[in-house]
């Protein structure tokens, strides 16, 4: 909401500046975001009178004027201004005067500039007839500024300015209004807060206000079939009025809010709008058929012309303002085309009603159309502000438009509501602010935004003004309070209670996370962050679970059209950009939530959507930098098996890996990860086609693990295993199976057929070649041996023999003869 | 008869000293308290003429100091040539073999700074549901339906969701305080960090997610002074000790009275030396809020706060678009 400094002060006016007011309304809750500053001094400029025109003889667009500056001072001036004439009254600009003049005709650039007594075309030309948008007054560059007839010649033109009520220079602020505060989108609204702030008075505008009834609701009926939706309208109505353009300051006024100026009684309507926060439609009453006017909602889709000469479809629902035969205005939004006020308008009939915001908002929204009135009215203007608003505009029609108000005023209001009440209990304001602050000092910050007050025993019992909906409770009062008080006055206590029970709730997952982190990134990870949204058809592509993909229903593009079933989409987008961008060894790991569709039967927390944190491990291209002793080597499946168990294990979980037999067209191959039968997700090389469709040329390995199952297996407080205190055996055993038989079952076969002595079987050698037969491989094994006693050779030999035999047995195996 | 002073002088400069040994037999030699030369004719200085004894001693001891001298200059010349000698044939100054590096991401490392403070000030951590009910993330929170306050967070809503009961990708941690404090009774001291998001168009100040922390605090006789206490000690842990905070009144439908919390930057650029930057916004749990999860606002009060990760994230490192945090290119995340 912009908010003019020099209009505000109409209203209240503390001794302080631009600055120290966007400040004050800052910290009281009325943030400003921005300060524009307008305008420039116009000391130097006098009031001239054109006492001649002549042609100007060398140029066709230009003329010599001769401008009286005093009785006795007459310059010649070289004018190229269309409208300018002889009789005039002008503002004039002397030689040496300094001006910030537009770099070009009506921009908004400008550029200091000294005007001297100078030739233009071989004429002399001593100073400048300006126009209000060269003065930075208004945005009018069409001409001169052409003043009243009457104005003194020689006078000061700043004098006239004041006189006329037009300030040369002004500060506009830009104020980001929070959607509870509608009393605050109106100037006046704004000065009631700074007068509480300053103290300085508040002035509002003395308004003639209308009797009900007269000769208005004679001429003109109004009903409302609504009530619920349009609780009250109020009709004034102006007569002979001639529909100009405003006088300079109305325009002025509007301009710097960011308006621009139509006619008179629109500008009128407007002005009244942002000086007290009413919104006012204005008719022409001759087209409004049968006099009449109908508040009622549109039992059906409606369309309608909207002044701005829109067409526009309006739900059933819609409130509209209608005539005998028609719908005229949608109530609180915008008016139509076929009742606005033109040039030839004469009688206006002035609504100003209280519509219920909830249905101008759904209105708005379905028409996807704010304007400045809907936004007040659906945050609640003046329940009790139509009557004065309406009277104030009228006023103004009158002393501007030259009309007449048709006595009387039509004010349909089923059921005026009670005022409301609530009560503050200051020592209840004290104990939530942490402040001591007196029952009389409570009652005066809420005095000053017009709560009236009553003080019964130790309360104050309060009633609300009509202006701010906002209040209602009595946590409401205690942030006036606090606001007023200021929320920099409330002290910080000298110590932070803690409570003694800290509720017991599940927050683990966080915990083993960071601890994955810390691993990971020793392991030589990055951590990444993706966006949780995709295109839906990647989504459907990747989506690994039973129950479709989640959607949005607005989702901002359809590149982010549902959300990620799992974490390898967005990390393949990521290893590509990075591909893309020259890095060929690519390791990365993110953490995050991915969501799926509920099946019908599934209790989950968030009804229909099932969600759950999943960590991802990728890795592509060399597996450590270069080095100078080091054969480069890519990134294979087993790097990233053994990252895996390597962060189990840390985290006291044991992996086990079996293949998957089942996997998608993108994986090139799978493993399974579970821990004690648990699964806990997939290890994939993902296919070479995929790779490449991502613009990756290296095996890509991607582990997925969902952690929250990881979370379940993980034992941070593993029991304690008395340390063997005789020493440990090892043995090697190399045995011959066939070349293609999978080595990972004889470790699994060996350990079990040693137990319970047998505390670790490694793979240390595989070879095939010189020396093995032809279809056979050598799986070479240590096996370590322990137990509380030192072991015996028979007891060795005998658990040896039996893992030999296990191995023959299971594998087929046969002992390589040394 | 010869100057025993020149000739020993002459004989102690020809000496040329290249090992540890030799050096001290140049100190056994010429300077041993016992059998050296320079003592020896020190105690001949009685055997000299009376009128000749000063010269004679005063030449002494300028042997005596340039001998020391020599020999000084040589054992640091070898102990220099000493450090020298590796012990190895190998060359080791050859790289050492490095991992690949790792790193985490600059948002986890500023939740991780957040959350160990207010660990320390006893919260507990809590986290929801990205994918939440319209329930908690408006109704409950006070949010009325139709009302403006909805607009202040464009929301993404679920497909084939009931219309008159949505669901929809929560648009701010707040609903964990719904969720705590339906899981548990007052005394309820938690963060909730977590993903939130925004429908609103992507630029470099704004993206379609984000990183919030919430904080809630219930208990009995919790005051808006406590919560201020507790920011600046948040503050002044993250940005040092003369960290500037002002509090400005706003509103959120969920708190009452709300504020909003600008942190003082300085900046060398801007006319005032500096400018107020928002960092969160916070408040006293509204009633509403405490009676929609059973909790009875006479007896229990609360604050509640919710901060931007990515905001104090930029902040910190002097980052200025949002959007870099998810293009994870490996130049941006190697610097953290």
């Amino acid at each position: 909401m912009d908010c003019s400094i020099q209009w505000l002060r109409r209203y209240a006016a503390p001794q302080a500046d631009a600055d120290t007011i966007a400040d004050l309304l800052t910290m009281a809750g009325l943030e400003v975001d921005g300060m524009a500053r307008y305008g420039q001094p116009l000391d130097d400029l006098v009031i001239g009178h054109i006492e001649a025109v002549r042609t100007h003889p060398n140029a066709d667009r230009l003329v010599l004027c001769d401008v009286a500056l005093d009785p006795d001072t007459t310059v010649q001036i070289v004018c190229g201004a269309p409208n300018v004439a002889a009789g005039q009254r002008v503002p004039v600009a002397p030689a040496g005067t300094t001006l910030q003049l537009p770099t070009e005709k009506g921009g908004e650039k400008r550029q200091p500039i000294t005007l001297e007594a100078r030739a233009i075309r071989g004429e002399m030309s001593n100073g400048m007839i300006c126009s209000a948008h060269e003065l930075g007054l208004t945005s009018d560059a069409s001409g001169i500024m052409v003043l009243d007839d009457e104005a003194p010649v020689g006078m000061p033109f700043v004098e006239y300015l004041q006189a006329h009520n037009i300030a040369p220079t002004d500060t506009v602020l830009d104020i980001d209004l929070t959607p509870n505060r509608p009393d605050a989108a109106s100037h006046m609204g704004i000065a009631r807060d700074l007068s509480a702030l300053t103290g300085a008075p508040l002035h509002r505008p003395n308004a003639d206000l209308p009797d009900e009834g007269g000769s208005v609701a004679e001429r003109f009926s109004v009903s409302i079939a609504d009530a619920d939706a349009c609780p009250r309208y109020v009709a004034l109505c102006v007569e002979d009025v001639e529909v100009g353009p405003s006088p300079v300051w109305l325009q002025q006024r509007l301009e710097r809010i960011g308006l621009r100026p139509r006619n008179v009684i629109v500008d009128i309507t407007n002005f009244v709008l942002h000086e007290c926060g009413q919104p006012l439609h204005a008719f022409d009453a001759a087209t409004l058929h049968g006099n009449e006017i109908h508040v009622d909602t549109a039992t059906e889709d409606t369309s309608f012309t909207t002044l701005d000469d829109q067409e526009r479809t309006c739900p059933a629902g819609t409130l509209f303002i209608r005539d005998a035969e028609r719908p005229v205005a949608i109530a609180g939004v915008m008016g139509g085309a076929d009742t606005e006020v033109t040039e030839d308008t004469t009688t206006v009939l002035i609504e100003s009603a209280y519509f219920d915001p909830s249905h101008i908002r759904r209105t708005a929204k379905a028409l996807t159309l704010q304007t400045d009135s809907s936004y007040r009215f659906e945050r609640g203007v003046d329940r009790d502000g139509q009557v004065w608003a309406a009277a104030r505009a009228a006023d103004l029609m009158v002393k501007l438009a030259g009309g007449t108000r048709v006595d009387g005023m039509i004010d349909r209001h089923p059921s005026p509501p009670e005022p409301r009440t609530a009560t503050l209990r200051p020592a209840r304001a004290n104990a939530l602010l942490g402040t001591d602050l007196a029952l009389s000092d409570m009652q005066a910050h809420l005095e000053s935004i017009g709560v009236a007050t009553e003080a019964t025993g130790d309360v104050l019992r309060c009633t609300l003004p009509t202006w701010r909906p906002d209040l209602a409770i009595e946590e409401d009062l205690i942030e006036e309070v606090a606001r007023l008080h200021g929320y920099e006055r409330i002290p910080r206590p000298e110590r932070i209670q803690i409570p003694a029970r800290i509720a017991d709730l599940p927050g683990s997952e966080r915990t083993h996370r960071n601890e994955a982190r810390q691993l990971l990134r020793g392991a030589g990870f990055r951590e990444i962050y993706t966006n949780s949204m995709l295109p839906l058809e990647v989504a459907e592509q990747f989506n690994p679970h039973d129950t479709p993909v989640v959607e949005t229903r607005n989702p901002i593009s359809r590149e982010m059209a549902a959300l990620r079933p799992r974490l390898l989409p967005g990390a393949l987008r990521v290893l590509q950009h990075n591909h893309n961008h020259g890095q060929d060894a690519i390791r990365l790991f993110e953490f995050g939530r991915v969501m799926r569709r509920a099946t019908a039967d599934e209790a989950t927390q968030v009804p229909g959507t099932a969600e759950h944190e999943a960590l991802l491990i990728a890795a592509t291209g060399p597996d450590a930098p270069r080095h100078w002793d080091r054969a480069a080597r890519n990134t294979d499946v087993y790097d990233l098996k053994g990252t895996v168990a390597d962060l189990l294990s840390a985290l006291g979980a044991t992996a086990q890996f079996t293949p998957s037999t089942h996997t998608p067209r993108y994986v090139a191959y799978a493993l399974n990860v579970t821990a004690d039968d648990v699964a806990l997700g997939t290890l994939a090389c993902i296919h070479p086609d995929t790779a490449g469709h991502y613009d990756l040329s290296d095996a890509v390995l991607v582990a997925e693990l969902d952690w929250e199952a990881v979370s379940r297996v993980v034992d941070t407080q593993p029991g304690y295993q008395p340390v063997p205190r005789v020493p440990v055996v090892e043995r090697d055993l190399a045995v011959l199976v066939d070349a293609d038989a999978p080595v990972g079952p004889l470790l699994d076969t060996a350990k079990d057929a040693g137990a319970p002595l047998v505390q670790q079987t490694d793979l240390f050698d595989l070879y095939e070649g010189k020396g093995i037969p032809s279809g056979q491989k050598s799986v070479a094994l240590s096996v370590r041996l322990a137990a509380a006693h030192t072991l015996t050779d028979s007891e060795i030999d005998a658990c040896m023999d039996s893992i030999t035999s296990a191995l023959q047995r299971t594998h087929g195996a046969t002992l390589r003869q040394q | 008869m010869a100057d025993p002073i020149a000739a020993l002088r002459a004989e102690l400069e020809a000496e040329t000293i290249t090992t540890e040994e030799e050096a001290e037999a140049f100190r056994i030699r010429y300077l041993g308290r016992n059998q050296g030369a320079i003592p020896d004719l020190f105690s001949q200085i009685g055997q000299q003429p009376p009128e000749e004894r000063p010269d004679f001693g005063r030449r002494l001891n300028a042997l005596k100091a340039d001998a020391q001298a020599k020999l000084d200059a040589a054992r640091e010349r070898l102990s220099a040539e000493d450090a020298a000698d590796t012990g190895t044939d190998l060359d080791l100054t050859l790289p050492g073999r490095r991992r690949p590096p790792g790193s985490l991401h600059p948002l986890t490392q500023t939740l991780n700074e957040i959350l160990r403070i207010l660990e320390r000030m006893g919260f507990a951590t809590y986290e929801g549901p990205e994918v939440e009910t319209d329930w908690h993330n408006f109704t409950a929170l006070n949010f009325p339906p139709d009302h403006p306050a909805r607009d202040m967070q464009d929301t993404f809503f679920v497909k084939d969701t009931p219309p008159d009961a949505p669901t929809l990708l929560r648009t701010h941690t707040s609903p964990g305080q719904i969720r705590v404090l339906q899981a548990t009774e007052p005394p309820v001291r938690v963060m909730v960090p977590g993903r939130v998001y925004r429908n609103e168009a992507i630029s470099y100040k704004s993206f379609c997610l984000f990183h919030q922390v919430e904080l809630l605090y219930v208990d009995t006789d919790v005051s808006m002074a406590d919560l201020k206490q507790v920011l600046y000690q948040l503050a002044q842990a993250l940005f040092g000790q003369d960290v500037r905070l002002r509090f400005r009144p706003s509103y959120f439908p969920f708190t009452e009275p709300s504020a909003e919390v600008d942190i003082w930057w300085a900046d060398p650029d801007h006319d005032d030396g500096g400018r107020w930057l928002e960092i969160l916004g916070c408040g006293m749990v509204h009633p509403n809020v405490l009676r929609a999860v059973d909790v009875d606002p006479e007896r229990y009060s609360g604050y509640a706060v919710g901060m931007g990760i990515e905001r104090m994230t930029m902040l910190k490192h002097g980052i200025d678009d949002i959007r870099v945090f998810y293009e994870n290119d490996l130049r941006f995340l190697q610097q953290f």
